[in-house]
């Protein structure tokens, strides 16, 4: 900025000094709320003078074909302030010393100059001129928000800092002063903030990683901004302080339960039935391969269906769900029972059934046992007709 | 295999085939005929033959197609005329019934010689078959007890001597009254034993007919023992004790206490039969030999057969009398029975013509 200014400065004085033969140059006194028509063409009004940073004069450039024009403050000892009328007349204007409500100002110009008027006009009232005054305190409100107060050991807490200038100044050399809870780090969070302007609002975002702080209830201090208006004024302002829950790491593994079920409690030997498998992990991680182990009784088959898969991983919340047709050859109380396998943990569930002969067969025995006593009964009553006389 | 008919004629006969065919199914009891199969030792037939059914009804082991009733409602009432002219007017009835069952080898006939129906039938029959078979018939007559009173006797008395004059192959006597030492108690279970022991000795002749015996005994043996002296003869038994010879054995159903009919077989035997049944090891063939030979000398013609089977020696006795003086005997008796019959008859008919002579002249009065 300053090498700029320089140049500028350097460039306006190779003009000015070339062009300081054919000029004009005059020096005249402009109150406050007073205007001078220069070559019955530019205006220029003195708004305000006064001191902040040296002697200043704010100045309003406008002419007949540029309405508009431009105003400006122009400070004691800086380079000459330009304007260029709508009709290409080029003024150059230097503030040689203010007084109490007055300007006296240096004018020059490639051209001959001639104040050709002189008015006064209605300024700001008192207010608003004090309020125009360029007052360049920055003020900083900063608050800290967490995605989370609770957290387990290991997890991380998005934290963000808002950081708002209400003041009117820039706000510098900002430096950021914020304690955090011992074994919790943070991840990406500056210590010096860029300079915020006055209205602006920045947002800071980092990781608190909590690696290792004890399971408990922490009160976190204040975030501290440390800060410098455009002046050099040192400020500071807090956020209010934080509570933070940290809980004990949870303990992440996998848990298989199994169950096996069927529709039917009693069924009849020799004929299908199926049963369905469920394998549910429980816990709150991903298992490994996990194996699936029957023991049938003797006289129970698998007809149809893989009793014993193999799964590669069941996810936390996740089931797998299997059907299988078993046939049961024998009467009487079955029970089936099944493992799952994972890591090194197992889990068991039986299946208790009945099997029971069918209609005919139920009394299959009962009926061949009745066969000889009934031959024999008929023989006996043969042999008793035929004895019988 | 021997074809065997065997009929039981009356009461008495029925009851003893009743025996038989209880023998035949062993040692099963009363419910034995309920499962158990009758094993004869030859191809056996029998049929009961009576007037009266209800004697038919009482019997247990007799088929009911082999009990065949003469229609004459309740038995003939020990009446031997109205019995000959009963089975007269049946006899074609019965030789058909007895048809049915074939041919036959040997034929028994047994019945009591003391009642009705039987004691008239059997000679009949005796000569009907003669006609129809010629197959030997061997009556088995049972003579009553003495004290069943004179018509029993008469009726045995007549019932003999036709039975004699069919010139059947021969009659066994069974008496009631010599045997009345095996009831202890009561008639009935005399009546058992005598049945039983008679048609063990039946089966046992029959088995020993039909078998390949080790000596040999058959029917022609049988015919010839049968015809000897008067035709008429008995059953003498004898089973081994412990340590008893053969030879004692032998002799010991020659003895008095073992027979069917009281006689006296050295004495009076004609000719005789003996069946010896029993282990090899009692068996001492020589021994046997000699023993028979020195009873031939005694008794006359004595055949033998030895059968070889399990257990101790039984000797089954088998022989024809050239006289029978417990006969003669009986006979006494019979004669005196009809002729007191005859005279009481007579007397009872005086007295009764006397009483009728008291209203000769006179007319009833109303
Ligand atoms: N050994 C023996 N003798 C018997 C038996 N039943 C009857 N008697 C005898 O037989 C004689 C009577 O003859 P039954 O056979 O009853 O007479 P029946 O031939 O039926 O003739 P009716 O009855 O007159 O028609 C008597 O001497 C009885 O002692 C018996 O079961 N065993
Ligand atoms: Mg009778």
């Amino acid at each position: 900025m300053k090498g700029c200014r320089i140049l500028a400065a350097m460039v306006l004085f190779v003009l000015i000094f070339s062009m300081t033969a054919a000029a004009d140059s005059i020096n005249t006194t402009v109150d406050v709320n007073e205007g001078i028509v220069l070559n019955g063409d530019i205006h220029l009004e003195v708004l305000d003078v006064g001191t902040n940073w040296g002697s200043y004069a704010k100045l309003k450039f406008y002419s007949y074909k540029d309405a508009g024009g431009k105003t400006e403050s122009i400070y004691m000892g800086d380079v000459p302030t330009t304007y260029t009328s709508g009709t290409f007349m080029k003024i150059e204007v230097t503030l040689d010393s203010i007084s109490y409500d007055t300007a006296f100002l240096m004018i020059e110009s490639t051209t001959s100059l001639k104040i050709s008027d002189r008015y006064g006009f209605e300024g700001e009232d008192e207010t608003e001129k004090e309020k125009q005054k360029p007052i360049t305190v920055p003020k900083l409100g900063i608050t800290r928000t967490f995605d989370t107060n609770r957290a387990e050991q290991g997890q991380t807490i998005r934290t963000t800092l808002t950081i708002r200038n209400t003041g009117n100044g820039t706000a510098t050399n900002i430096v950021l002063d914020e304690d955090t809870i011992t074994g919790a780090y943070k991840d990406g969070c500056p210590s010096t903030i860029d300079d915020i302007a006055a209205g602006e609002t920045k947002r800071i975002s980092y990781d608190l990683r909590i690696v290792d702080a004890q399971p408990g209830t922490y009160e976190l201090s204040p975030a501290i901004l440390n800060y410098e208006s455009e002046s050099g004024a040192t400020y500071s302002s807090e956020s209010s302080s934080s509570i933070l829950e940290i809980l004990p790491e949870e303990v992440r593994i996998p848990e298989l339960e199994i169950s096996i079920d069927s529709v039917k409690g009693i069924i009849t030997c020799g004929d299908e039935f199926p049963v369905t498998v469920t394998i549910t992990n429980v816990g709150n991680a991903t298992t490994g391969k996990v194996h699936v182990k029957s023991d049938l009784p003797a006289d129970v088959r698998v007809v149809d269906g893989d009793l014993e898969p193999e799964y590669e991983s069941i996810k936390p919340g996740d089931s797998e769900e299997y059907d299988v047709s078993l046939r049961a050859y024998e009467q009487g109380k079955h029970t089936i029972e099944m493992q799952v396998m994972w890591g090194d943990s197992e889990a068991a569930a039986s299946f208790e059934f009945w099997a029971e002969k069918s209609g005919l067969e139920q009394y299959y025995l009962y009926i061949l046992a009745a066969i000889p006593i009934l031959l024999l009964l008929l023989w006996v009553i043969k042999r008793r007709r035929e004895y019988s006389y | 295999m021997l074809n065997i008919l065997i009929l039981g004629l009356g009461q008495c006969g029925n009851r003893i085939l009743d025996a038989i065919n209880r023998e035949a199914f062993g040692s099963g009891g009363t419910f034995a005929k309920y499962y158990s199969r009758q094993k004869f030792p030859a191809s056996v037939k029998t049929i009961a033959i009576n007037t009266a059914v209800n004697d038919l009804k009482e019997l247990k082991n007799t088929l009911a197609k082999d009990r065949f009733h003469v229609p004459h409602l309740h038995g003939v009432g020990a009446n031997r005329n109205i019995g000959k002219q009963v089975f007269e007017e049946n006899k074609e009835m019965i030789l058909e019934e007895i048809d049915k069952r074939g041919s036959f080898d040997l034929i028994f006939v047994i019945t009591s010689t003391a009642g009705g129906s039987g004691s008239s039938f059997a000679p009949l029959l005796v000569g009907e078959l003669k006609r129809t078979y010629n197959a030997p018939i061997i009556c088995i007559a049972v003579l009553p007890f003495r004290a069943e009173g004179s018509i029993f006797l008469q009726n045995t008395a007549f019932c003999l001597r036709e039975l004699v004059a069919t010139k059947s192959s021969g009659i066994l006597l069974v008496d009631n009254q010599y045997l009345k030492k095996y009831s202890g108690e009561d008639i009935k279970s005399a009546y058992d034993k005598i049945n039983t022991t008679t048609a063990r000795r039946i089966l046992f002749l029959i088995e020993a007919l039909n078998s390949e015996m080790l000596m040999v005994t058959d029917l022609g043996d049988l015919k010839t023992v049968m015809s000897g002296g008067i035709g008429v003869g008995t059953m003498g038994f004898y089973e081994a004790s412990k340590g008893s010879t053969i030879k004692s054995t032998i002799l010991g159903s020659f003895k008095p206490s073992g027979l069917l009919f009281p006689a006296n077989v050295y004495k009076d035997g004609a000719r005789a039969m003996l069946i010896i049944k029993g282990d090899k090891k009692y068996l001492d063939l020589d021994l046997v030999t000699k023993t028979v030979e020195e009873l031939s000398k005694e008794v006359g013609q004595v055949f033998k057969g030895v059968l070889v089977k399990k257990g101790r020696p039984k000797v089954l006795s088998l022989f024809t009398l050239n006289a029978v003086p417990e006969l003669e005997k009986l006979y006494t008796v019979a004669a005196e029975a009809i002729r007191f019959e005859m005279e009481k008859r007579e007397k009872s008919k005086k007295q009764l013509d006397n009483a009728f002579a008291h209203i000769e002249d006179l007319e009833p009065i109303y």
